[in-house]
């Protein structure tokens, strides 16, 4: 078991390195830089652009310096734990994605667990009642969701919902409570917003967690310790939750990996329309306006979560199964 | 004794007319009345300058108001609290409504012929700090900033030179500033009144503690690294953010201040107890105690302004938002009002006179295939089907509001008629036709025009569409492709571009004391003459000498212009820069005089139904003075 | 098998006359045996018709790829032609009965009138005049792939009437026609980038799943690694590297490309371990006993193995495809107008004044949905048809 932890944990270390090659060619990729978007985005407005304070900004910025300078700072930064700076905020990268994470993390793990609670029940009846008029109509409604865009499902529930109920418009709480200090009201003013994007966002995921489960389910259901519990007259129920569903919800402890970079980023689309103060628009942002460290150094937190959350999930299922750690490596 | 001395200042410095008979009695305003019982805050008649300017309300129909409330705007971006130094619009000397010069911040000033100008200051007058503004502020900025090799390493701004060469400036006495050019300089009063202005004076007293020449270098520059920041010169530049107003703990001179550290979703600007105007009644301005800056993303802010959640919005509105909020105005206690927008076009065509291949550039350099592409475009449908016919046709020119305008200017070339767009083409010599029926080039190309977009309006491709028929009718094809904003001007100035969609020249409402260097080659951004207009912003180091003869008169008469003496000279020459691109059609404009709409809360008082929403001159709200707007208490009230 | 012979009473030594089978024994009833001689494909599809929505789901599909060789022909009207007429023209409703007559289908004429307080255009019908709808007949001239004109369209409208069964958009765009030419793109694009990343999948996913070691461990952490970022901003970041003197065609099979090259993984994945498990099945062992060739193996044992499973689960990230080319749109990337597809059409619907107003100009979201729905059913049912043997 500690040799199978030991290597795995130095197989990080390379994908590490490439993931940051990577994330810096995604930010130099795309053509200009954040300085050409913000004289554009002046000029859009009128305002007459000095091309001495542009020219000051690109060295104040470093873009002066060659790339490769650039990314040996931004990664030997990152080791260190500084993320670089934004330029769109003037502000360390720490503390704009700082800010944010609290609600960020809210949001998702809510709609997280809105997801479980309505795709268990439904993967469980799927898959015992296949192909009845019950199992179609369930994953019919699962598939809706995931069939709608989501960011159109989510302007038109905001306009109806500040219609039908007076909630206002965007944002996880009513604007007076921005920036004050928690209480009663501004918790109950928060969840008054917060179904909104639990919805949306987890209406989406359920089509597919009720898929896996009922598959998984099938396939536990087909094994011999299925019958022979049956024959020795276990209730169903109990037989059901008791054996084929433990070993179907495995795939639970695999998606960790998966689960954590989501939780942190939230959707970013419905994050975008519904002006959610979440992470997720402040990268969509920076992806846009080229605010490059700001998007570049998320990106890279991301990407990093994510390799964590593999290495979890796979130590995880390695203590489990003793097939896997025996095995040594060939997981998930 | 103080409020006398106020009385006579105000009267001679005759920047108020001020009521005969009546003084001021000055007026605690609620709000701060704790603050100055407590002795945080001197009384009113302490923080007003002793020269305070007085608002003469009721000359602009607007009434005496009462202090209180807080104004709900919202805005899209973090960097967008700079929206608080436009509307603020306090500046040494602003525009008014009329769009003369007046001082504002400054008790008074002195031009002599367009090179000598003093500046006097208010006694008496104080930051938002409580500290006195004086000419120390002033000398800050020159001596150490403007000329500090550290900080402005790339010289001067370009506002401050004239012929490339900065001006003398001298302090005079603790209210007296003098800046001195060698040749005259009409653009200097103009860019201080600019929404985003030539900025002239710092908080000395709060900057100092960033500068080198002040402190220990070293220690400023381990402060910096550790923010981030290459060196001091960042961190004082990071400190002293006038235009974005997002540090709370910078002084200022506008009538709000920011009290919210940045990133915030929400920014709060809390009124400056030391701000320099009073009203008649002896009320200091502003009105309102608050400003709340709400921010969010910005194709949810129409949705967000029907729900009620603004008080004064404009910004991120556009036209075609006005049905929904007009549905919106039944639910809500607010109206939604039309204003003018002041392009001189609100979308045109810019034809690359500059571009690479030569075959178009030849062509685009010949006035009659200009004038045949603007007469092929239908502006008529353009303006009922996009602008419900409320738009004017026309080129991109100066709107009626300008005291320049006159008829011809608008109407020159844009009749629709394909018969004589025809015969103008065939008389370039595009004569051939493809089986299709589109015209040849001169080397056997169809005659195909791809206009790049700067990608990001549907309003723009609309416009496209509408204007690829009229053109296909005579044979010529209009492809249109979105870029991306990051690459648009770059292949435009490269000459990638042949022809380029955006909006026409952005002071539409001009007087001949503006400078019509938007109308010749001046920058290398504009779009139709990219490499020109960089010859004559670098002084002939880059960019490409115009050989055309009318572009080359335009630029001549750029410097005529600035060496003009008499308002009667500068209006002579501004005619001939317009007569010129009226026959010449430089840029296809299509229509201008669209409308902006603006929500205004039922409640709030002093702003006017009908306005010009333009950001220079007009600084978009801030040419109606905001200070002067207040809240009423009693419920609705506007019709 | 009986011994009674007739009347004959004496018990004698019975041979039967007949040539011995010795395989009769195992006969089975035709039913069975149709069964049991079917090749797998047959099977497949034996179980795949059970699965009732998979099999509507499959002809709508097909119904819907078909209707894009002949868009010009099924919409009324052409992608560009304009109604200055009729802008934010509601949907008009089709009659048959016109005061208690028969009159078979007809729309009634319709009155504009733009209010000049709100802005806003009203119409209302006029009962007065009606405009029947013919089919098969002469409308909107167009080039029909390339092989020449035509102006035959499958119904429209009597001369002076207009036919805007799904409302118009802000130039007065007949919606329905629209949807039926943005199909062309959409559909397409899932299609053509499912296959390349199928074929990506399969190939990388084969070698690693077959050689294993250094290689399989390496495909393994490029996996990884793309599998690591959140998938909207690598989109971004890719789509913004297109160069943007591409022309739309070409921007189009970039969009798809890049839409292909971040979904490989899955399949990859599932190749490889369907891959590492199969390999340990008996029958592959036996075949290795009986020395075939690996490329035999491959080939012949382990393809119809996992193939199926492939199929399936790239129907399955067909929706993932069509959806992610409507959030390129939304964010401004990919596709642009004037290129049509669902996913601009969508965005252009992002706006409160449509919400609020215009609602018919969300409709587009229906083929959307209706279309990932066929897709997520057909996969579904591939999928429980997969393994034939179960």
């Amino acid at each position: 078991m500690l040799g199978y932890l030991v290597r795995r944990f130095f197989i990080m270390i390379p994908t590490l390195l490439a993931i940051s090659l990577i994330v810096f060619l995604i930010i130099e990729l795309p053509p200009g830089d954040y300085l050409e978007s913000y004289v554009s985005e002046l000029q859009a407005q009128g305002e007459t652009v000095d091309q001495k304070h542009i020219e000051f900004l690109r060295e104040q910025y470093g873009f002066d310096k060659p790339v490769l300078t650039r990314y040996w700072e931004w990664v030997t930064g990152m080791v260190v734990g500084d993320f670089g700076f934004s330029f769109e905020y003037r502000l360390p990268v720490s503390d704009v994605v700082g800010d944010r994470l609290f609600l960020t993390i809210l949001v998702s793990t809510v709609t997280i667990i809105f997801t479980w609670i309505i795709a268990f029940p439904i993967g469980l009846y799927s898959a015992t009642h296949q192909y009845s008029w019950g199992d179609y109509g369930l994953t019919f409604i699962g598939l809706l969701g995931l069939a709608t865009p989501n960011f159109l499902l989510a302007l038109i529930m905001l306009y109806f919902a500040n219609v039908i109920f007076g909630t206002s418009i965007g944002g996880l709480m009513d604007p007076d409570y921005i920036d004050q200090p928690w209480s009663w009201d501004k918790a109950m003013s928060v969840l008054e917003h917060l179904w909104i994007p639990v919805v949306v966002i987890g209406t989406s995921g359920t089509a597919g967690m009720i898929r896996r489960l009922r598959a998984n389910m099938l396939d536990e259901l087909q094994k011999q310790y299925v019958t022979t519990a049956r024959a020795k007259g276990l209730p169903p129920l109990r037989m059901l939750l008791k054996y084929p569903l433990r070993n179907a919800i495995n795939f639970f402890i695999a998606d960790i990996g998966s689960l954590l970079p989501n939780i942190i980023s939230g959707a970013e689309l419905v994050a975008v329309v519904l002006s959610l103060p979440t992470t997720g628009p402040v990268l969509i942002a920076a992806l846009q306006s080229q605010d490059m460290y700001l998007a570049g150094s998320f990106l890279m937190f991301l990407a990093s979560l994510t390799v964590v959350g593999v290495l979890l999930s796979d130590i995880l299922l390695a203590w489990l199964d003793p097939r896997i750690r025996l095995a040594g490596g060939v997981a998930k | 004794m103080r409020r006398s001395a106020l009385f006579l200042a105000a009267a001679l410095a005759g920047t108020a007319a001020f009521p005969a008979g009546g003084q001021p009695v000055l007026v605690e305003t609620p709000l701060l009345e704790a603050a100055v019982k407590a002795g945080t805050l001197p009384p009113v008649a302490a923080r007003v300058p002793a020269q305070a300017n007085i608002a003469v309300l009721e000359k602009h129909g607007k009434s005496l108001g009462r202090h209180g409330g807080k104004l709900n705007l919202l805005m899209g971006k973090q960097k967008d609290t700079k929206i608080m130094m436009v509307y603020g619009y306090a500046r040494l000397i602003s525009y008014d409504e009329n769009l003369n010069f007046v001082s504002d911040l400054l008790a008074d000033f002195d031009v002599q012929d367009q090179r000598i100008f003093t500046f006097r200051l208010r006694k008496g007058h104080k930051w938002s700090d409580g500290h006195p503004f004086t000419t120390e502020d002033f000398r800050y900025y020159w001596e150490d900033i403007a000329t500090n090799t550290d900080i402005s390493s790339k010289g001067l701004p370009q506002a401050l030179l004239v012929q490339g060469k900065g001006p003398t400036f001298e302090v005079l006495d603790e209210t007296t500033v003098r800046y001195t050019w060698s040749a005259p300089n009409p653009n200097f009063v103009p860019w201080i009144a600019r929404p985003r202005p030539l900025l002239l004076y710092r908080p000395a007293h709060y900057l100092k503690q960033f500068h080198a020449k002040y402190g220990d270098e070293a220690k400023l520059n381990a402060a910096a690294r550790k923010e981030n920041k290459r060196n001091w010169a960042n961190l004082h530049a990071d400190r002293d953010r006038w235009y974005r107003m997002d540090n709370p703990a910078r002084p200022t001179l506008q009538p709000w201040h920011n009290s919210t550290k940045p990133p915030s979703e929400r920014f709060i600007f809390k009124r400056n107890p030391f701000y320099h105007r009073v009203d008649k009644n002896g009320r200091q301005l502003p009105y309102i105690d608050n400003v709340v800056l709400n921010h969010g993303a910005t194709n949810m802010v129409p949705a967000r302004t029907g729900s009620g959640e603004a008080d004064l919005q404009a910004r991120y509105l556009r036209f075609d938002h006005f049905t929904f909020l007009k549905e919106s105005e039944k639910r809500y206690d607010f109206s939604v009002r039309l204003w003018k927008k002041a392009r001189g076009s609100q979308i045109a065509l810019f034809p690359n006179l500059n571009a690479r291949d030569e075959v178009w550039r030849d062509l685009f350099q010949d006035v009659r295939f200009r004038r045949a592409l603007s007469i092929a475009i239908h502006r008529a449908e353009i303006n009922q089907v996009i602008y419900y016919g409320l738009a004017q046709e026309s080129q991109d020119t100066v709107l009626r509001k300008s005291p320049l305008y006159k008829d011809a200017y608008r109407t020159a070339w844009t009749a629709f008629d394909l018969s004589q767009a025809n015969k103008l083409l065939d008389e370039v010599g595009l004569t051939e036709r493809d089986e299709d029926g589109l015209r040849l080039l001169p080397d056997g190309r169809p005659a195909v025009i791809t206009v790049e977009t700067a990608g990001e309006s549907t309003e723009q491709t609309d416009v496209l569409e509408l204007v690829r028929d009229g053109w296909r009718q005579v044979g010529i094809k209009l492809l249109s492709k979105p870029s991306q904003r990051e690459v648009f001007r770059q292949r435009i100035y490269s000459g990638d571009t042949i022809m380029s969609i955006w909006s026409g020249v952005s002071n539409g409402i001009p007087t001949a004391l503006m400078s019509p260097s938007e109308f010749s080659p001046s920058n290398r951004l504009q779009l139709q003459w990219p490499r020109w207009g960089h010859y004559v912003q670098s002084g002939g180091k880059s960019g490409e000498m115009p050989e055309l003869k009318p572009a080359k008169r335009l630029i001549r008469l750029n410097e005529e212009w600035t060496n003009a003496t008499s308002a009667s000279e500068k209006s002579k020459i501004w005619h001939e820069v317009l007569q010129i691109h009226a026959d010449n059609v430089f840029v296809i404009g299509l229509v201008n005089g669209t409308m902006q709409p603006v929500v205004i809360s039922n409640k709030l008082r002093n702003i006017p139904a009908e306005g010009v929403y333009n950001w220079h001159p007009g600084a978009y709200f801030g040419i109606y003075k905001p200070a002067t707007f207040w809240l009423t208490e009693e419920k609705g009230g506007r019709s | 098998m009986s011994i009674e012979t007739g009347n004959d009473r004496q018990l004698d030594h019975y041979v039967s006359k007949a040539p011995f089978d010795p395989r009769s024994i195992e006969a089975l009833p035709p039913e069975q045996e149709r069964y049991y001689l079917a090749s797998q494909w047959q099977l497949m599809w034996w179980k795949f018709i059970r699965h009732r929505l998979a099999l509507i789901s499959g002809g709508f599909l097909l119904l819907m790829y078909g209707s894009i060789l002949i868009s010009e022909f099924l919409a009324p009207y052409n992608l560009h032609s304009r109604n200055i007429n009729a802008i934010y023209s509601p949907p008009q409703s089709v009659h048959i009965f016109h005061e208690g007559a028969f009159i078979g289908p007809f729309v009634y004429g319709t009155h504009y009138k733009l209010n000049l307080r709100n802005l806003r255009r009203e119409y209302t019908e006029d009962t007065s005049k009606i405009y029947r709808v013919n089919f098969f007949c002469r409308g909107d001239e167009y080039d029909f792939w390339g092989l020449g004109t035509g102006d035959l369209h499958f119904f429209c409208i009597e001369e002076g009437g207009t036919l805007f069964l799904l409302g118009t958009d802000r130039l007065g765009r007949d919606i329905l026609s629209r949807i039926l030419y943005g199909a062309r793109i959409s559909l397409t694009i899932g299609l053509i980038g499912i296959m390349m990343s199928f074929v990506l999948g399969m190939v990388i996913g084969g070698i690693a799943g077959y050689y294993g070691g250094v290689i399989d461990l390496v495909v393994q952490r490029i996996i990884e690694i793309l599998q690591s970022f959140p998938q909207i901003p690598l989109w971004m970041a890719l789509s913004a590297v297109l160069p943007v003197t591409w022309s739309p065609l070409l921007i189009y099979f970039g969009i798809t490309v890049i839409l292909a090259m971040l979904d490989w993984t899955g399949l990859a994945r599932a190749v490889r371990s369907k891959l590492l498990a199969l390999r340990e099945e008996d029958y592959c062992l036996a075949a290795q006993l009986m020395g075939a060739k690996p490329k035999r193996i491959i080939g012949r044992h382990l393809m119809p193995g996992f193939m199926s499973h492939l199929i399936a689960s790239a129907t399955l990230s067909i929706p993932t495809m069509i959806l992610g080319e409507t959030a390129l749109s939304f964010l401004g990337l990919g596709l642009r107008p004037p290129i049509t597809s669902w996913g601009i059409l969508l965005n252009e619907a992002q706006n409160i004044s449509v919400v609020a107003l215009y609602p018919w100009l969300i409709l587009p979201v229906a083929p959307v949905i209706l279309v990932i729905l066929a897709f997520s059913f057909l996969g579904d049912g591939l999928r429980d048809a997969a393994d034939p043997y179960k």
